[in-house]
């Protein structure tokens, strides 16, 4: 079939996959069919689940070695360049497609639940821009050329921004898209820089011309593109020190959380590095800095994530981590492995957000960490679905998924680097900590359910909330069986690492189970932790220093809750040296607004004026005027002669003979 | 003939439009619309008797022969699509303003008058003509000022007539110097790129005319009129002072230098670059500290045309492909954020950002509109901007790695102002001014015109590369005979 010299086939099909949310997002952004509630509910679920047909069905192929590979979409020539646009599946992009279209069905059918109740235009534009987010992620998946890979990275962005915002009566909300858009920017430009050189290396924008063109860039420029692209993945992925909006993020309502950070914006940093690894790996410094990064953000983001006052943010500094661990398996030369957790830490933590979300929906303490309490007699089911997300995150050993992910990443760092491996395993110390605290408190009684208001009833258990839980439940758990065909696939092998450093990284988890229950149990650090949340609390709207921190734990537990208070440094060393250029350049103050166009504009008149100066008075106006005055003075003094009497004419006769007479007496004499 | 038509039928509307007007006022509007829309038939008229080769038509008419002077008019891909943009933009502001009641036949046919001089600038090939038009064109923007704006409206059009025409100067002491220079007296373009300039004289007159041009380009330090001559015209006005008058400024730079002064620009090119990338950040900084949102959007103006300088001043493929495409793109996304502000002012009178507010909750079609032109603003992909600016991006890697960092992080910023001017509008409650009334349908008429024009050409752009190839390649092709 031919549509506009297009010639159709088969494969184009690959097409539906992100177009059935983008037309979901049409639908419910223009509605142009007035649709109503139900309705709106039934397009977010068609466009939601729909992608998932389509991407089961080339997915399922690509898995049995039939992959489409290259779709080439249409053709644009650029002077002496052709630009072919495409679409691609591989078996990476039926794997993170694959997981995205899952995860993206499971976020929206809770959606559909969780959002009861919202009015209906805010209800279209919600389910219409959580459409095009994961139509962003899953172009980005599948492009097959650096300018969709762009447009769909780019449109995540967007949408990260205005779904951060969507509460938009919230300034806290508001200022996190802000934050959201203009952080992940920055990862978009370096992402953009390192797309067009590649363009120019290869002079093609097909991914399978521009990674071999990139591996065999000479003069210096593949250390620099691979640079350029960690720097992208770091910024989108959130990564020390480009971490900080992720947990502002967190003003975003919670199935949005669940879709950023589990499949799609968050996670896409990592799926980028592992589509251009083969540049990554051609340059050990750029490896090792990614490696380096990786790490110290999992032990970093773990050490945040146990002081967190506030299960999403908890749950965000999670994210971090754990992006970590996968730029670490990355940058030791192990994306497949990092694809794995990939799969696996998408589905756990879409589950914990859901669940958390699901727990402390209605609750009058909003999302602090203490609204979970009371969670297993309110919501048992969601509670066990929390439970079984926290244990996959922990990496409890062989029963959770996110063991046997872990175990491949931890393997594979081993074999290269035993100091970040020994980092890596601190770190799973801490996640199995933070997380098992979290499933403490949310087991712990409620105790505002004896006050009898306690008992929020809007959040019971119901099927549209359960199915996604308990389906994502189960897969956090059952996971593990993917990791090694994953690994298989995508053309690795589970690494065969000591039979110790298995063991090590298995009793790892369970050391932060048992600090957990130290941390919330042995009275001295329960006391800490209770005084820090206070302080913090009280601190919050006025960060001024009120009080002292009783001792090392307590000051422990405070900066970490704090996130080391890296965003304060980030206000005095990039946002207000901004903001005051920005003042001075707009002429607060004494100075004067928009000077480069002004000051010269201001500098002009006062030359005119200088010039024109001198001239203001007409010099040759006034001398004639200053002529005529004379000639009428002299005027006004003749008329005066004109007296009209008889004597007066007789003596101006008689002077004026003798005066003739003189005269030529005069011109006479000799 | 059918050049001159180009020409000659808008200005005859606005005319007739003005006699029109006088027996019945509302007959003004539809004599408009009806020449302009005989100028899109002139116009498809051209396309389909387009020859081959450079040149899609030419015509050579004789006007003065003793002083050299003819009536040459020419049009390529290039010309073809300016005209195309000023056509489209005379009948969108005439849709725009046809409930206007404040002397609506002088308005309608300053409207005509506009796109007859400036369609004057885009196909004049003789020097004098296009300083003719040049200086012409001034006068129904002056008058669209100074008789419909607000506020301090006499000192902004003041303004701007004094920095223009004091810049057409220029142009015109440069034009009268090339008519003498040759051994008959001649003013036309082509045959004086044939003889060629002196080089050194070359560098003097593109100053002249570099002067002219990046004046009305606006580029820093010559940019002052802008911002006050936005803020205080009406919508109309706006919308093609942003798509139409800064167009001609970068239409002169792309054409002329390489054109008739390939060493000059040889030369001078490198400073070009640095005053555009000087203006890209600058622009977007001043754009970030703005209250009034016709005043952001006019310094973001400054900004992106300053990257189209960057972009002509690169003078590699790339680059002139990317100033091009930002040309039509900046025209179609101004104009429409023009549009919906002065929209905006009709309902609330007020402009300012500290004031507005809550859009989204109680005109929710206003801010998907906003939202739509906010993100083509800031370059997103998927539209016409993205791609020019993409384009010129790839071009700095070639010419200096300096200037891609520094349109890259113009790119940056842009998401500053960006997200300042659409979340103070869309977002939030309003602090004093609200928006009830949505979108009418006469005012949804053009933003979605102008909304597939940003979508569309981002999408496929292979209509505006195919006609921009022409100029593109000619340009480059001087610049490297020039370079020794």
């Amino acid at each position: 079939m031919e549509v506009f010299g297009l010639v159709l086939t088969y494969n184009h099909l690959l097409l539906t996959i992100p177009s059935i949310a983008l037309a979901g997002f049409v639908m419910l952004g223009l509605d142009p069919f007035r649709l109503r509630d139900f309705e709106v509910r039934a397009l977010a679920l068609i466009g939601g689940v729909g992608p998932l047909i389509p991407m089961l069905v080339f997915a399922n192929a690509c898995f049995h070695g039939q992959c489409t590979g290259m779709v080439p979409i249409f053709t644009l020539k650029v002077g002496e360049s052709t630009v072919a646009l495409a679409l691609q599946m591989d078996p990476l992009a039926a794997l993170v497609g694959l997981t995205v279209c899952v995860i993206g069905a499971a976020v929206i059918l809770f959606s559909v639940a969780y959002m009861q109740g919202t009015a209906l235009p805010d209800l279209r534009r919600f389910f219409a821009l959580m459409h095009l987010f994961l139509a962003g992620m899953l172009t980005m998946v599948l492009a097959g050329d650096s300018i969709v890979l762009f447009l769909g990275w780019e449109l995540m962005g967007l949408c990260s921004y205005l779904l951060i915002a969507y509460n938009t009566t919230s300034a806290e909300a508001i200022r996190a898209g802000r934050k959201a858009f203009i952080m992940t920017r920055v990862a978009d430009a370096f992402l953009l820089a390192a797309l067009l050189l590649l363009f120019l290396e290869a002079n093609s924008v097909r991914l399978d011309h521009l990674i071999p063109a990139g591996v065999a860039a000479q003069d210096g420029m593949r250390p620099i593109i691979a640079a350029l692209l960690l720097g992208g993945a770091i910024g989108k992925s959130a990564q020390v020190p480009m971490h900080t909006w992720l947990p502002s993020a967190m003003a975003g309502p919670t199935p949005v959380s669940a879709l950023l950070h589990s499949a799609t914006m968050v996670a896409a940093g990592a799926v980028l590095l592992m589509r251009f690894s083969p540049i990554i790996q051609a340059e050990p410094v750029v490896m090792a800095i990614g490696a380096g990064l990786g790490a110290l953000t999992a032990i970093f983001g773990a050490a945040a994530a146990l002081f967190q006052q506030d299960i999403k943010r908890l749950l965000a500094y999670s994210s971090i981590s754990q992006i970590g661990y996968m730029m670490l398996a990355i940058g030791v030369g192990a994306p497949e492995a990092a694809a794995a957790h990939f799969v696996v830490h998408a589905i756990f933590k879409s589950l914990l957000f859901l669940s958390a979300g699901h727990i402390t929906h209605h609750s009058p303490r909003g999302t602090d960490i203490m609204a979970m309490r009371g969670a297993s007699q309110r919501n048992p089911l969601a509670f066990l679905a929390f439970s079984a997300g926290a244990a996959s995150l922990a990496g409890l050993p062989v029963i959770t998924g996110g063991w046997w992910s872990k175990e491949a990443m931890l393997g594979a760092v081993w074999g290269v680097e035993p100091a970040l491996w020994t980092v890596a395993v601190l770190a799973a110390v801490l996640t199995a900590a933070y997380a098992t605290r979290a499933v403490l408190i949310a087991a712990m009684p409620d105790p505002g359910s004896h006050d009898g208001h306690a008992d929020h009833d809007d959040s019971h258990d119901t099927g549209y909330t359960l199915v996604p839980l308990a389906f994502l439940g189960f897969g956090a758990l059952l996971a593990g069986g993917l990791v090694e065909p994953i690994m298989h696939l995508l053309g690795a092998h589970v690494p065969h690492a000591p039979l110790f450093t298995i063991l090590v990284a298995s009793i790892a988890p369970l050391v932060g189970v048992a600090i957990a229950f130290a941390l919330a149990y042995v009275p001295a650090l329960a006391n800490g932790l209770q005084r820090a949340r206070d302080i913090a609390r009280r601190t919050r709207r006025r960060p001024r220093r009120q009080d002292k921190p009783a001792g090392f734990w307590v000051r422990i537990a405070l900066a970490f809750s704090r996130g080391l208070r890296i965003d304060t440094l980030y206000q005095i060393v990039f946002v207000w040296p901004f903001v005051k250029l920005v003042r001075w350049l707009n002429g607060y103050g004494r100075g004067v607004a928009d000077p480069a166009g002004n000051l010269p504009a201001m500098a002009a008149l006062r030359l005119q004026r200088a010039i024109t100066a001198p001239f203001a008075p007409d010099w040759i106006d006034r001398t004639w005027t200053a002529f005529g005055g004379r000639i009428l003075a002299l005027w006004a003094a003749l008329r005066r002669l004109q007296t009209g009497r008889a004597r007066d004419h007789g003596l101006y006769m008689a002077a004026g003979t003798a005066g003739l007479l003189l005269l030529a007496w005069g011109l006479t004499w000799h | 003939m059918a050049l001159i038509a180009l020409i000659l039928l808008p200005f005859l509307g606005g005319i007739f439009a003005l006699i029109a007007g006088k027996a019945e006022p509302t007959a003004a509007r539809i004599v408009a619309v009806v020449f302009l829309f005989c100028g899109v038939l002139a116009l498809a008229w051209t396309y389909q008797h387009a020859e081959a080769g450079r040149w899609m038509m030419m015509t050579r008419e004789p006007w003065a022969p003793a002083m050299g002077m003819s009536i040459i008019l020419a049009i390529d891909g290039l010309s073809f699509i300016m005209v195309a943009l000023s056509l489209a933009l005379g009948l969108l502001t005439v849709v725009l303003s046809w409930n206007a009641t404040d002397r609506a036949p002088l308005l309608h046919a300053t409207l005509c008058w506009t796109v007859a001089a400036s369609n004057g600038v885009f196909l004049a090939f003789d020097l004098v003509l296009l300083a003719f038009f040049w200086e012409l064109m001034l006068v129904p923007s002056f008058l669209l000022i100074a008789i419909w704006g607000h506020g301090d409206r006499e000192a902004a059009a003041i303004k701007f007539l004094i920095y223009n025409a004091i810049a057409g100067l220029g142009l015109l002491a440069a034009v009268f110097w090339i008519g003498a220079s040759g051994p008959t007296v001649s003013f036309d373009a082509f045959e004086v790129a044939e003889r060629g300039l002196p080089p050194t004289a070359q560098i003097w007159l593109l100053l002249g005319f570099a002067l002219a041009f990046m004046v009305k380009l606006p580029v820093p330090p010559f940019h002052a009129w802008l911002p006050d001559a936005h803020t205080q015209a009406p919508t109309v006005g706006s919308i093609l002072l942003a798509g139409l008058l800064l167009k001609t400024g970068a239409y002169g730079l792309f054409r002329f230098p390489t054109l008739l002064f390939p060493q000059g620009m040889e030369v001078l090119a490198p400073y070009g670059l640095i005053l555009g990338a000087f203006g890209t950040i600058y622009g977007a900084l001043v754009a970030c500290g703005q209250t009034d949102a016709k005043r952001l959007v006019a310094y973001t103006s400054v900004a992106h045309m300053s990257v189209v300088l960057m972009g002509i001043c690169g003078g590699v493929h790339f680059s002139l492909m990317g100033a091009g495409i930002i040309m039509v793109a900046h025209a179609f996304s101004a104009s429409a954020l023009f549009l919906l502000i002065g929209a905006v002012y009709d309902r609330v009178h007020t402009r300012d950002l500290r004031e507005l507010g809550g859009l989204q909750r109680s005109a929710p079609r206003f801010a998907a509109a906003f939202a739509l032109f906010f993100s083509a603003t800031l370059a997103m992909p998927g539209t016409a901007n993205f791609l020019g600016e993409a384009l010129v991006i790839t071009g700095m890697f070639q010419v200096n790695w300096l200037y891609a960092s520094i349109t890259l992080v113009s790119l940056v910023v842009s998401v500053v102002y960006g997200t300042r001017l659409f979340q103070r509008i869309v977002f939030g409650t309003p602090r004093k001014a609200q928006v009830t009334v949505d979108l009418s349908f006469r005012e949804l008429g053009p933003v979605v015109v102008l909304a597939i024009g940003t979508l569309l050409f981002g999408v496929l752009p292979q209509f505006l590369m195919t006609g921009l190839d022409p100029a593109v390649n000619s340009a480059v092709e001087a610049l490297r005979a020039a370079t020794p």
